[in-house]
């Protein structure tokens, strides 16, 4: 059972951010391969979003989101209020073009280049 | 404990009968995997839909340790 009051106040977060991202470390120092790889996926959109780093709080952060959106590992980015995946899905979605098109923002030219290929950036530590 | 590769392709095989299942060890670490799966089961689902079947397959390789990521690539056969 997750902690409810830690449960509300992230479903609060989700819904007054519309774009948020649950990371490993921060924005500028990244400690996790897996969330360096959407921030540099949302920098290169050039997107303001929110970002919160679950490592202070780790296994309760894992408990809410599994109840909030069946999913438990990160990062995780949400976008108007819904989860829209981890790592592979925003680079697959980024890649195809549909991450643009779900924040709203100008796909970039020679956008598969902005994000370093996965197998020169290995994860630098557990999803 | 290095993860046993073939037994994670078992784990999604055996959740995802008549998929095709790809499981590598990307980092030499034994513990960091990458998984490509196709499946017919994944028709009509979204792509946070097909990564939650493949990692509730091998939940129990996560919950005990064995695993501590699981890059996924999911689509349809063909």
């Amino acid at each position: 059972m997750a902690d409810t009051e830690l449960k509300q106040k992230i479903e609060e977060l989700i819904a007054a951010n519309p774009v948020l991202l649950f990371m490993k470390g921060t924005p500028e120092m990244p400690r996790c391969g897996f969330s360096m790889r959407v921030v540099q996926v949302l920098d290169s959109l050039d997107v303001e979003y929110g970002a919160i780093d679950v490592l202070p709080a780790l296994q309760p952060l894992r408990e809410v989101t599994a109840e909030i959106s069946d999913w438990q590992t990160f990062p995780q980015l949400y976008v108007n209020g819904e989860l829209l995946g981890g790592a592979d899905i925003i680079e697959e979605m980024f890649d195809s073009g549909e991450l643009a098109e779900a924040l709203g923002v100008e796909q970039p030219e020679a956008a598969p280049a902005a994000a370093a290929p996965p197998a020169q950036s290995p994860p630098l530590q557990i999803e | 404990m290095p993860a046993d590769l073939a037994e994670i392709e078992r784990m999604i095989e055996a959740a995802l009968p008549g998929a095709a299942v790809e499981v590598i060890d990307e980092t030499g670490s034994g513990d960091h995997l990458r998984a490509t799966v196709s499946a017919a089961q994944f028709e009509g689902l979204s792509r946070l839909d097909q990564h939650r079947l493949v990692k509730a397959a091998v939940k129990q390789r996560f919950d005990d340790g064995t695993i501590h990521a699981l890059s996924l690539k999911t689509g349809l056969p063909g």
